[in-house]
């Protein structure tokens, strides 16, 4: 009992990471069908921002609530500069994607002199729970990523602002016609995955550290997620995100089981991950949840 | 050593930010910069020349926080020797390529420090993957003495290739009988996949058996893995009291972090990890360090006259510096080097020949360094050096023991 209740916290908590990292991700890839490969870079960034208030004397959580307004701006003005020119050539974009967040990577690894910090949690330790324990800050982060999603999908979904950025979305001409400034939605869309991804980096680089390659160590699940719940919708790669985030704890998990432990081994976990979720994809190539809205 | 190479990733090596970040600290501290490397000449002359000592370390890359460290010590050591009027009256000249924390990049420029600047020798190379890659193209081709000064996993015997950091014997002979006589009994290896965890594991292992402890369990993981909740379920449930970590960064964060969040040192667990050192609470929190154990051939709390005036005067050369002189980081090991090198030419009478000085470095010995003396053990090309057990205390690491002149145990 007691080893089902922590398999569940550990799952949801990890799922919860995953959900934020590719929230971002999912409202850019979706909403304006542009792969953002620097998307790694802006949870990079996010994380970056809580480590630089640090820096100046400032607690952890200021830096947290300033991330996504910070990785925004920077989203803004990288659409401002280079996306809003590509969104007729998406190879170009992708490839001017990965252009930018190596710059930012490289950037960062210079700044921080290619180390590795910890960097606290606004609330530190764990509590207990029927003689177990659970960590505070994953707690914060399971709420907030439903919080944030539930809340992203009222506003897509909802608001008439959302519906004007799906329509231009998908049908700019028509949009245009009907009085839509598609450029300045497309510049908000842009920055609001951008600030997504901000509070994701800002909120999980104490579970792990700053270094200059966090972002990138979640862009090639991330992006299998989106492959797993599908293009086209907010919440299937959400979905597809909780799902992959799950199989990651999961799977290591199945190495309680006797005589499983014996042929898995934790390597051989995670490579189950990629293969399991690519079986998925081949099944189902639409995603869970399929293309467009109705 | 500890922080392998990872699998290539696009941006890693040299970019242009810190390229400059490189390049500008190395100007601030007087170095010239030179057809794709960088130089340091005596500010006085000797008319046989200088001795010229090639450095070939990771300025750039994943591995740069080592390898900053690196050539920080190496130009302290060579300042400390000019300053005292150089090896037999001649100065040395330092000159120094960047490997770039990537092997494929680091074998032509340290081809240039042999065929084009003609050095006497060369020390650097802080992962093994590093070494693997760049010994060849020193010790056959380029016919030139090798240093290598970085603690590593042992069975590196080629001839004139000379290791000065610590060998897995040196670090588990004192450590884990020390452990086992605390009372901890259930040993747990959870471990990073590659190289250096298996061949110390398999050291540890012996150890550990040899003296009535028992390893629960042995475990490789990829080395950025993020998620550990199974391996501490594991060791919580076993009942592991005591964790032989050898992960690595980026997974050991988190790694550390769930093991700590699941109460393990609150109901008594213990553990180690021996490439802990002063640098470690920046990348770890110094609550989950806490009463964490290792072994290393020097700590800044190392109480002799020497060392302690060794730190004080490098920290007065780089004020202010992010690369500490520690173990760790291959400091000690780079120091020594010199050092032992400087020793091994003074007994050639100042022959610089590749044959010569390898003869006498094969017996070199130094009586102050960092930790103490050290004395390169005939035949091995390893050094036997004092080894201490510390203890992590609110950021501090607290000796426990001392080990005089443990033996590396390689290549016998």
């Amino acid at each position: 009992m007691d080893i089902v209740v922590k398999l569940i916290f550990d799952i949801l908590a990890f799922s919860s990471i995953m959900v934020l990292v590719v929230g971002g991700l999912a409202v850019i890839a979706s909403l304006m069908g542009i792969f953002n490969l620097a998307h790694g870079e802006f949870v990079l960034l996010g994380a970056y921002t809580v480590y630089l208030f640090r820096e100046w004397g400032l607690p952890e959580w200021s830096g947290m609530l300033a991330a996504p307004f910070v990785v925004a701006a920077v989203g803004y003005i990288i659409e401002l500069i280079v996306i809003r020119r590509l969104y007729t050539a998406p190879i170009i974009a992708m490839l001017a994607t990965y252009a930018i967040g190596l710059i930012i990577r490289e950037i960062v690894r210079g700044l921080i002199g290619g180390q590795y910090f910890a960097i606290d949690e606004p609330i530190v330790g764990s509590f207990e729970v029927i003689g177990l324990n659970f960590s505070i800050w994953r707690t914060v982060i399971i709420f907030v990523a439903i919080t944030v999603m539930a809340a992203c999908y009222l506003f897509l979904v909802r608001t008439s602002f959302g519906l004007q950025i799906r329509g231009s979305l998908e049908n700019p001409a028509l949009a245009r016609a009907s009085g839509v400034s598609t450029t300045r939605l497309y510049s908000f869309t842009f920055a609001f995955g951008a600030a997504l991804a901000g509070l994701a980096g800002a909120l999980m680089v104490p579970l792990f550290s700053l270094s200059a390659d966090l972002g990138v160590r979640f862009l090639v699940q991330a992006f299998l997620s989106v492959m797993l719940g599908g293009i086209g919708s907010f919440e299937g790669p959400v979905l597809g995100s909780a799902i992959l985030g799950a199989m990651v704890p999961g799977f290591q998990w199945l190495r309680e089981i006797p005589y499983v432990v014996d042929f898995v081994s934790p390597v051989f976990a995670e490579v189950l991950v990629f293969v399991t979720a690519l079986i998925i994809v081949k099944l189902r190539p639409q995603g869970l949840i399929r293309q467009g809205r109705s | 050593m500890a922080f392998i190479k990872k699998d290539k990733q696009p941006g890693d090596g040299m970019s242009r930010r810190s390229f400059l970040t490189g390049t500008s600290a190395l100007a601030a501290a007087g170095w010239t910069a030179v057809a794709g490397g960088w130089v340091l000449r005596p500010n006085w002359a000797h008319a046989a020349g200088p001795i010229k000592m090639g450095i070939a370390t990771d300025i750039t890359g994943a591995i740069a926080p080592s390898g900053n460290a690196n050539w920080q010590t190496a130009q302290f050591t060579v300042k400390q020797i000019n300053d005292a009027g150089g090896i037999l009256g001649r100065p040395i000249e330092l000159l120094l390529e960047d490997t770039a924390s990537d092997p494929g990049k680091a074998v032509s420029n340290v081809r240039r420090l042999i065929q084009k600047n003609n050095v006497d020798v060369v020390l650097g190379g802080i992962t093994s993957a590093m070494r693997e890659a760049i010994k060849n193209p020193i010790v056959r081709r380029g016919k030139t003495l090798y240093i290598y000064p970085q603690l590593y996993e042992g069975q590196e015997c080629t001839p004139h290739l000379y290791c000065t950091g610590p060998t897995p014997a040196q670090q588990c002979a004192e450590l884990l009988p020390y452990l086992i006589k605390q009372g901890y009994k259930r040993f747990a290896m959870p471990s990073a996949n590659y190289r250096w965890p298996q061949l110390l594991n398999k050291w540890a292992r012996k150890v550990i058996e040899a003296n009535g402890a028992e390893v629960v369990f042995e475990e490789y993981y990829p080395l950025d893995q993020l998620e550990y909740s199974a391996t501490v379920a594991k060791i919580m449930k076993e009942k592991v009291d005591h964790v032989f970590n050898t992960v690595i960064p980026p997974g050991l964060q988190a790694f550390t972090k769930q093991l700590y969040e699941a109460g393990y040192q609150d109901t008594g667990g213990t553990q180690s990890c021996v490439y802990y050192d002063e640098n470690s609470v920046n990348y770890v929190a110094a609550r989950e360090l806490e009463g964490t154990y290792s072994c290393l051939d020097y700590y800044h709390t190392v109480d002799d006259a020497f060392s302690q005036k060794l730190v004080a005067d490098y920290n007065k050369m780089f004020p202010n510096t992010k690369y500490l002189f520690t173990a760790g980081s291959a400091s000690t090991g780079m120091y020594r080097g010199i050092k032992l090198y400087e020793q091994a030419v003074i007994k050639t009478n100042g022959n610089l020949d590749r044959e010569a000085v390898s003869a006498a470095m094969d017996s070199a010995s130094i009586t102050n360094g960092p930790g103490g003396a050290a004395r390169m053990v005939p035949g091995t090309g390893h050094a036997a050096m004092n080894m201490y057990v510390a203890q992590s205390k609110g950021g501090k690491w607290n000796i426990i023991s001392k080990a005089d002149m443990v033996a590396p145990d390689e290549c016998g």
